[in-house]
Order: structure tokens, then sequence, then C-alpha cells
């Protein structure tokens, strides 16, 4: 080996723990991008691959009971390719020693063997049930607590209960797959229907278009034709989802969430590479002996240069032979995770051949960018200043070159701390060189709180994103202020529901709601999507809109609207006064819109119409099959306590309930959903967060190894280990501290952007930002604890350092 | 009379039977670096000792080991074998750690490179060492500072950073510092090195005023015009330390062979009044006067005229090995001490004077002057 290359080995030997830091700092960068840009690879290319192979229905009707006949002229529609019949409906279930209900959808197929659109993924025991046995969804499986081979305990309409076993675990990949926040799902047989006191009928058809099926304008045409066919017939539709084969319905939901993790990512290459330039730097401070003894005995620049890139290179390698195995793994984990979350499975494991070469490209480039600057300067050096000059300076040994001007800084510095000590404030000296110390490498300083500071800003963010997510869940509330819900199958008189419900102990308020399903149109008659008209008694203190302009519905009101900011994608100019025109029962109306409310969900679009007006376009005067209810107390416990107390009681009254359910049961699902996501944004977080603090803890070693000849004399005058120790920590938490100002400030803008995109991919509408104390606290906190964490190590070593070793004589 | 070899007796040393008079006791001190070449003794086996109160440079060339010396004495490093007892504490019985509060409250050390922490101002570089011991109140901590500045000339610059101040000015801030926590030992290492002779000059005189306020003063210099300031001087060679009679007796000699005298020079102890050399006996040594005194005698020893009274840091003997022949007096020991001789061999003499031109000039002066009196006195 050349001595060259052999000093370059030896560099990278030298000081195992500044490799240590720069190979580190690499491949956190590394390693994000690989995991992100390899989970989006397989996640892109796997979910919709998945989706597809699952056969997925184009077109999904939710109906009326209908029988086989109807189901029959379904696939013989033109267009249709193939056509199947399902009931799904909600039930409560629990393992049979459990007292916890929870609610999932059964679906019931005709035939398991031989479906062919929405297909279930084996995972273990039957996929065929017999009658009276049931098979889950994995997810299910987890949310039920149960194992297959259990008994299941189901709650029938009459209140009583049946058990069946489970005996299989499927994965559904496509049944609720375009909701974000559908329920668990189990599956049973037609012929079980019965055991659970349901209508040997379905309610829902799924479809697959014969030609066409990535092609959303086609798919939504054969829909509308398929519905309206029905509608004809005296069938009502309810509702109609359209989706193409190829292309999983919350692809681009996740695409976007990828997106800024990608964005994050990038952050972190971009803050790990100002740590290699940091680190770069103060090597190349270090070797400028050695770079002038090389010159002195003939190195030429190039050659020089040459050295110093290879160095850069050879710890790019080593952080690619950490980070791309670490990352091929975890971007499968990732994706796999995410695959499970939302229900579809990957192709299986592999290499992601474009993550690879993006991570090889950024282990190299990043490092030789970063570094290039401190390398052609160092580089170009010349042997008079690198043998002697400033480094006889660096060596403490002062240059005669008689008195210095003190900078504008040293004067301010100085000034501040003597005005301080004239009013009797005296900081203590051990102190006043940790503060000074700190912006004595302004450069370097300005690396290291830009990358904490961005680690903290994003930090900070992830947790307003969370409760800004939380709080328009909580916001969603207000449409659901009842505290229960309760349906029964047939219709009731209002008055005499209200009437029986006030005999319970706690029901403070009972009101009867009515619906209508209608078709959202375009000016030219074609269907845009099913809008659910829900009617309240316009006066109902259950619903309390968040208006963005209009007005709230009111008893006059008729075909009049209050609707929901989802529609404004397709009338983006709408505004209260304008007509709209809705397909209800066939007909074509026009109703016009009298307000705009917040409120975005995943099932369409919704509006309000007042009940007295909808009762008479139902027939349903004073009657209803759905009943909201008050109770003295709001919270979860009590209202699904008073849920199944009004259950009980109802049904032994000899009323058909349907299902009696807290009110806030149906936020717990897209809670939960929402939490997965920002566990993702808070890992993102962390990770910048870490190199952040890799970032202090490099600046902390290199300020410590600069600095030991100063903390040799400090030694030299009576400082103990433990003083020296505070010194060093307390200038890493002082650069902590002002990063954390920094990042309170910067995390404004960062929540903006943040709240906005991830609004804009999971409720496709903006929603109001909030902010909370937590994040600040708990960065506050990290930071504190990492400032210190990252300076004991580099304070133990200038502790550990002999005055001989620092000092030295001779 | 009685003979010992060179080395000092071999006396155990410990804390507590430290002189109250040592300010610094080194015995046996070794120190050795080990490296790839293998094992290298800077220091060997050094015995020393400063009083209280003295003022003592330490001579070396570059790397005699003076400055290993001085680190042993500031515990900055710590010796391989010995022990080294600073103002009664064994100083390398204790930790690193331990020994850093030690010496902020013991030692005031001075470097050749000032070594002041350029971010603090002067007066927050004196206070640094009251922080770190603390001594006095924190409110009163600014005051004595400030008093110390004073002292060396520096009230007005106490708010300016050291790199705003001359180079004087920063070591006479270093002086400030060595004295912010009133430590009875100031270690100097060459403190004039980087400051021209009026600030040097300065410099020695506050030194001479602490020695005189009760401060010992330990100096490694170069500059032998500060040595001859200084109460004592302390040379060291090849990581020895050469015999002080020697220094004195024959102070124009190489330090090689200085070093080369101590190592092989015998030590006598001769009784009051004793003779040490006969008229008419063969002289084989040259003796140098370590303690007491002797008379120099025409004819025989004990009726005979007194020629001359030599003391501590003299010569005899040295007529007669140069010119050759027999003792032209005797000599005899004081009447009232024992004196301490060292006696060196006749060949080694003579073979380190042909090697030293100057000092053989200096002796043949003085064997002309010395002979000149006997002739004087001889005819009276």
């Amino acid at each position: 080996m050349k001595p060259r290359w052999r000093k370059v080995f030896l560099d990278l030997m030298e000081n195992k723990a500044r490799t240590l830091l720069v190979v580190l700092s690499i491949a956190v960068g590394v390693f994000s991008i690989g995991v992100i840009s390899g989970a989006y690879v397989i996640i892109s290319n796997d979910m919709s691959a998945s989706y597809a192979a699952n056969h997925p229905a184009n077109i999904e009707l939710r109906m009326a009971d209908f029988n086989d006949d109807v189901l029959t002229s379904v696939r013989n529609m033109p267009g249709i390719a193939n056509a199947e019949g399902r009931r799904v409906f909600s039930i409560r279930a629990r393992p049979v020693n459990s007292t916890t209900w929870t609610v999932i959808d059964l679906v019931a197929l005709n035939d398991f063997a031989t479906n062919k659109v929405d297909l279930l993924t084996p995972i273990v025991g039957s996929t065929n049930p017999a009658k009276r046995q049931v098979i889950l969804e994995k997810d299910a499986l987890k949310n039920l607590n149960v194992h297959v081979g259990d008994q299941l305990e189901f709650e029938l309409p009459d209140g009583t209960t049946k058990t069946m076993p489970v005996v299989g675990a499927v994965q559904d990949p496509t049944t609720g797959a375009g909701d974000f926040l559908s329920p668990p799902f189990g599956y049973i047989s037609m012929n079980t229907l019965e055991n659970l006191q349901q209508p040997d009928l379905y309610n829902r058809v799924y479809a697959t278009v014969s030609q066409g099926q990535d092609n959303a304008a086609h798919i939504s045409n054969i829909a509308g034709d398929v519905k309206d066919r029905l509608v004809r017939s005296g069938i009502p539709v309810n509702r109609v989802r359209t989706s193409k084969t190829h292309e999983h319905p919350l692809a681009s939901t996740v695409n976007a969430i990828l997106g800024i993790l990608l964005a994050l990512g990038i952050l972190i290459v971009f803050l790990s590479s100002s740590l290699i330039a940091n680190t770069l730097n103060a090597l190349l401070n270090q070797h400028l002996r050695y770079i002038g003894v090389m010159k002195l005995v003939g190195g030429r620049n190039r050659q020089i240069l040459i050295m110093y890139l290879a160095l850069i290179v050879s710890f790019g390698v080593l952080a690619l032979l950490i980070a791309v195995p670490l990352g091929g793994q975890a971007a499968y984990g990732l994706a796999a995770f995410i695959a499970s979350e939302l229900r579809f499975n990957l192709l299986g494991y592999r290499l992601v051949p474009i993550a690879f070469a993006i991570q090889i490209a950024i282990g190299i480039l990043v490092p030789l960018v970063a570094g290039l600057v401190p390398v052609m300067n160092g580089s170009k050096v010349t042997v008079l200043k690198a043998i002697s000059g400033d480094l006889a300076r660096a060596e403490g040994r002062p240059l005669h070159r008689g008195p210095k001007r003190e900078s504008a800084w040293e004067k301010f510095q100085t000034r501040i701390t003597v005005a301080l000590s004239h009013r009797g404030i005296h900081i203590p000296r051990p102190f006043l060189i940790s503060l000074r110390n700190t912006f004595r490498r302004r450069g370097r300083l300005a690396l290291t709180l830009f990358t904490l500071t961005m680690g903290g800003a994003i930090f900070i963010a992830v947790f307003n994103v969370r409760v800004t997510l939380h709080d328009y869940i909580g916001a969603i509330g207000n449409y659901f202020k009842a505290d229960v819900e309760l349906d029964f199958t047939q219709p009731y008189r209002t008055h005499e529901i209200q009437q029986y419900a006030m005999q319970i102990p706690g029901v403070q308020r009972v009101e009867g709601w009515q619906g209508l399903s209608a078709d959202l149109l375009y000016p030219n008659g074609s269907t845009i999507d099913t809008i659910n008209i829900v009617a309240p008694p316009a006066n109902s203190a259950m619903v309390q809109p968040i208006l963005v302009s209009g007005r709230w519905i009111q008893a006059s009101d008729e075909r009049k609207l209050t609707i929901s900011e989802s529609v404004l994608p397709y009338y983006p100019n709408l505004k209260p006064g304008d007509f709209l025109p809705l397909k209800i029962n066939g007909r074509t109306e026009q109703w016009q819109v009298v307000g705009i409310f917040q409120f975005v969900g995943q099932e369409g679009i919704l509006g309000y119409a007042p009940l007295e007006y909808v009762e008479q376009v139902n027939d349903l005067v004073n009657q209803s099959t759905s009943f909201r209810i008050e109770t003295i107390q709001h919270d979860r416990a009590y209202q699904s306590q008073m849920a199944d107390t009004l259950d009980k009681y109802f049904r032994t009254h000899g009323f058909n309930v349907l299902q009696s359910q807290a009110g806030l049961a149906s936020l717990d699902n897209a809670s939960q959903s929402l939490d997965t996501l920002v566990t993702f944004l808070l890992i993102m977080a962390l990770l910048t967060a870490m190199v952040g603090s890799m970032g202090l803890a490099g600046t902390m070693s290199m300020n410590v190894l600069e600095r030991t000849r100063e903390i040799g004399i400090m030694r030299a005058i009576g400082a103990v280990d433990s003083i020296i120790m505070r010194t060093v920590i307390a200038e890493g938490m002082v650069i902590g501290l002002i990063s954390f100002g920094l990042a309170i400030i910067l995390s404004v803008p960062f929540t903006y952007l943040l709240s906005y995109i991830v609004s804009l991919a999971v409720f496709e509408t903006p929603i109001q930002t909030v902010f909370t104390i937590t994040g600040y606290l708990i960065w506050l906190a990290l930071i504190l604890v990492m400032s210190a964490v990252a300076s004991i190590l580099p304070a133990r070593n200038a502790a550990r350092l002999t005055i001989r070793e620092v000092l030295a004589y001779e | 009379m009685t003979t010992h070899p060179s080395t000092p007796e071999t006396e155990s040393i410990k804390v507590a039977s430290s002189h109250p008079d040592d300010m610094i006791r080194m015995h046996s001190v070794v120190k050795t670096y080990k490296n790839a070449a293998g094992e290298f003794k800077v220091l060997k086996d050094i015995d020393l000792t400063i009083q209280r109160g003295e003022f003592a440079t330490i001579v070396g060339k570059s790397g005699s080991g003076k400055s290993t010396l001085l680190n042993m004495i500031t515990g900055i490093d710590y010796p391989t074998g010995g022990q080294v007892v600073v103002n009664g504490t064994d100083i390398y019985s204790i930790t690193e750690s331990q020994r850093s509060l030690w010496r902020g409250k013991n030692l005031g050390i001075i470097f050749q490179f000032f070594q002041l922490l350029p971010m603090l101002t002067l007066l927050e570089n004196v206070m640094l060492p009251m922080d770190y011991v603390d001594l006095y109140d924190f409110d009163e901590r600014p005051a004595h500072a400030m008093e110390l500045l004073e002292m060396v000339g520096l009230k007005d610059q106490a708010h300016k950073l050291p790199l705003a101040v001359s180079t004087g000015q920063q070591q006479m801030t270093a002086i400030a510092r060595a004295l912010a926590t009133d430590a009875p030992l100031l270690i100097a290492d060459e403190p004039t090195g980087n400051l021209d002779s009026k600030t040097a000059n300065h410099m020695i005189g506050i030194f001479d005023q602490l020695v005189r306020q009760g401060k010992t003063i330990v100096m490694v210099t170069h500059d032998p015009s500060l040595t001859s300031r200084t109460s004592r001087t302390i040379i060291i060679a090849d990581g020895e330390l050469i015999d002080e009679t020697v220094v004195k007796a024959l102070p124009l000699l190489r330090h090689r062979h200085m070093l080369e005298i101590t190592k092989k020079a015998q030590r006598i102890m001769v009784q009051p009044g004793e003779v040490v050399l006969d008229c008419g006996q063969p002289v084989d040594n040259l003796y140098m006067i370590a303690s007491g005194s002797v008379d120099v005698m025409l004819a025989d020893g004990k009726h005979g005229k007194l020629l001359a009274h030599l003391k501590a840091g003299e010569l005899f003997g040295e007529i007669e090995l140069l010119r050759g022949g027999k003792a032209i007096a005797c000599v005899r020991a004081g009447h009232h001490h024992p004196v301490e001789l060292l006696t060196f061999p006749r060949e080694d003499f003579l073979r380190i004077i042909e090697e030293s031109p100057i000092t053989g000039g200096a002796l043949g002066n003085i064997v002309q002057d010395r002979l000149e009196e006997h002739r004087v006195k001889s005819r009276m």
C-alpha cells in the first residue's frame, strides 16, 4: 500500500469515535431515505397489485334488502362482468368469557368456494364457514382478542345471544378498502343469517365491469346506469361506490403520507450532511500540520485533495455497509406494517434496486458535497501557514503580533457581563466559560443549531398535527352529540319511544331522526356521488354544526339543505342560496343550499335537512327508525352503559332493536387510525431529533478536542472533574436551549404545513390547525436530556485528560 | 573521616515525616516513558528538597528533563516511582481530580505561554481559580481579583480579553491569576521566555517581592541573568540532578562533565580540626567543599601559618593535580563544624579539564592566584 493510502486508512482508524460519528451521521440519512424510498416502491407496487389480485369490485351498491332475482338482473345488465350479492350488517360480538362488546360488520356470502369478486385471502383455518360458523378478518381477531377455535358470542336483535365458533382467519384487502376508518369484519355463509335473526336477503351488490376496469368515468357511468335501472324497478339504492381494479382506493392517501415521510427523510440527509461538513472541517483543521508536512516533502494540492476525498468516500462506504442492509429490512418492515394496517399483502421480501441506487448515491455523494469545501480549502493551505503561524496559535502560543482589537461580539459579551456585575449580578466564571464557548465557533454552532432546530420544530409540529387531527375528530363529534344512538328494524312512533326511554334514569332527551339517500348530480345530470341527507328536528341540540357559511336548517325549510364542504370539489363556487340537482327516489329535484358546514367524512357527502320536511317526503310523520338519546353524563363509559341499558329495556318491552351504541363509539376507530399515522410521523421526527443530538455530540466532541489546552489550564488552576464536566455539559445544554427557542418559532409554519398536507391526504380538505403545549414540553425535556447525554461523553473525555497531555511542555 | 557513596542516603519520606521547613521534597523520583523503541528514563532517581521561602531556578538543556521535573512538582505528570511531597501533601497518593483542587489551593502556576482562557476577561481569568477552589465569598471575588490586577499594574485593562492586551500584560495577568488563591508556592515555567527584557525584569522584581513576603518560587529558565538573581540554582542534565557543590565549584563546566563529576565523586565527612591533606602528601583527588569550611595552612597542619579559609562551594587540590607533585600546603577541617567534601579522582579531572578549555583557563587563573599568595605568605 502506498504511504498516502496507508495514511487514509490510518486516519480512519486513528480516531474511532470520530469515524463512528461521521459514519453514523451519514448512515442515518442513508437509512431514512432507504427505508422510505424502499417502502414507497414496495407499497405503491404491492398495494395495488395485491388489491387487484383479490378481484375488487368496481361497483359497490348499498341497497335495501333484495333477493337472487334482483342480483341476476344486475348480472345481466350491460357492462357488468360479474356481480355478487352479500348481506353486510353490524352486530355486537364478544369472546364468550368477556364482558366487552365490540361492534363488527358481518358479511354473509353465498358461496365462499366460488366467489369471484372481493376475494378473501386465507390466513389460517377454514375459508369456507359452514352453517353457524364464522371466520374473521385478521384485524377483527386482534380487536376481539380471539383466536381461531375460540367461541364468539353475538348479540341478536331480540337481545338474546348466539355463540358460534371462529373457524378461520382471512385477510380482506377489498371490503372497506376505501375507508380509512372502516370497522373490523367477520364472514358467515348466507344460511347462518337466520341464526342471527337476519333475513335471508342481500343488501349489497359487489360488481365488476366487463371492460374499462381502470377507467373511473366508465365505471361511474355503468354504476349510475345500474342504479337507475334498480331504482326504476322500485329497489332503493342507498349508496354507490366505485373504484378502479388496479388502484387501491387509499393509494393516493398512502402516497401522500409517504411523500411527507420522504420529505422528512430528505431533510434528515440534509441535516446529516451539515454534520459531516462540521466534522470534516474540524478534521481538516487538526490535519493542517500533516498537510503542511506532506506539501513540504512534495505533495501536490491534487494529491492531497484526492487523499481526503478518498477518506470521505471511505466514510460513505462504511455508512453504506451499515445503512443499506438495515434500510432494506426496515423498508420492508415499514411496508409490511402499512400493508397490515390497510389489509393488503406484500408480494414478498425483496431489495428495491432504485432504493438501493438512491442510498448508494446519497451515501457517497452527500458526504463528498458536504466535505468538498473544507477539503479543498485544506488542500490549498500553504506550507508556511500549515506548519507555523496559525498552528502555533492553535497550540495556545500567542503570536508576537501585539494586541488585537476585540470583535464587536466579544465587546458585547464582556460589556453585558460587566453591566450585570455593576447591578450585583455576577455570573460564575465556569458558567461564563460555557456561555461564551457556545458562541466561539459560530459556523459550527449555526450548523448544529440548524440540525437541532429542524428536529425540534418537526417534533413539535407532529404533536400539534396530532392534536389538530384529534381536534378535528372531536369536531366531528359535534355532529354526533347524542350519547346513545338507538336504531330499530322498523319505524316506531316518536312519542312512544320517548315515553319509554324517559322511564330510564339518566335519559334526558329523546329525538327521532330520519334520513334520505340522494344522488348528487352534475348540471348535465350525471351522478357525482351519493349524498346522505340526515334529518334531525330543526331545533335539535344533538347536532352542533360548524358552519362555514350560510345558516343551519329551519323547520320551515322545504327542499333546502345545509351541505358539507366535501361538495366543494364538485361545485367549487357553491354558496348559500345556490341550487343543487339531487336525484331522490328516481326523481331529479333542485334543492337550495342554505348553509355549508365543516365536516368531511369518508362516507360520501353529508347534508342536513329538517325532520319536519323529510318525514313528509318519507311519509313517516311523527315516526322514526332511528333515535338519538341525550343522557345526563357524556363520557364514553356512561354512554356504553346507557346503550346497553336502553338496548335491553326496549327489547324486553318487545321493540325490534337493531342496535344501540354509544355516541362516541364511531369515533374510536377513527382516532386509532390517526394515531397510527401520527406514530409514523413521530418516528421520523425522532430520527431527525436523533440526527440533531448526534450533531450536538459531534460538535461537543470537536469543541472539547479543540479546547483540550484550555481544559488543561482549568485543571492546572484547580478545576476538579465535576467542574470540567459541568462546564462542557452546560455548553451543550445552552446550545440545546437556544435550539429550543428557535424550534418554538419554526414549529409554527411547520405545523401549518404538515397539518395542511396530512389533512388533505386523510380528509381531502384542509382542517383548522390546533396547537398544544405537550409537544413543546416534551421536546424541552427531550432536548435537555439529549444535550446532556450528547455532552456527557465529550465531557468525560475532557475530564479524563491529564494536564500533561494538554499542556505538553516539551 | 567517613566516606559515603555519592547518592544521598535513602530515608523514608512520608507526609508526616516531612520537615515543616520543606516546601518540596522529592524522593527517589523516577519517570520512564515507553514508546515503540523501548523505555526511556527521563528522570533518574531524583532527590530534591526545596525549603519554604526559597527562590530556586531549575536549569537544564532542552530535553534534560527539567519540565518533567517541574511536572512532578505540580502534579501535572505522575512519576513511575518515588514520592513527591509538596507543602505537606504526598501529591501522588490522591486522585487526578483531587490533585486539581489541591493544586488550586497550594500552587500558582505561571506558564511560558501564559495560558489565559481566551473567552474570559483578565479580571475573570483571575477570579476563575477562586471559583474553582471556592475561596472568598462569591461577591467579594471581583474586589480581590481587582487588587491583584492593580498589583501587577493592570487595573485599567481588567475588562479586556487576553487577545486585546500585550504579551507582557498577559503574563502579568497570569501572575495575578497564580496569586489568586494565595497559594504558598509559585511555579513558573520559562515565565520570561516570551517577554522583552524590561518586562522580564519587572516580573522578576515582583517575584523578589513575593519571596520577601514568604512565598516559595520555583522557576525553570534558560536565562543565566535570571539564575544570578535567585537564591538557588538546580541543574538537571540527562534526567539527573547535578550536585550543587559541583555547580558552585566548577560553574563553567559543561553539564555532562558536571554530571560525570556528580556521579563519580566520593562524599567524605571530616571532623572539626581533622587534617584532610598533609603537606608533602601526594594529591590524587580534587576536593570540593559541600558544607563547612577548611583552613589551608603552610608547613604542617597543626602549627603552620593560615594561608586561606575556604568555604562551601570552593575547591582545593587543583594546583597539585594540574602541576603535578605533592601538596604544597596542608588542609584542615574548620575547628567548629565537620566538613563535607566531594573528592574526584585525578585522571578523570585532568581529562575533563582537557576537554573543557574554558574551565581549564579559569582554574589556571585560580592556580596562579593561589601560588602567588602562597609565595607571598611563605616569604612572610
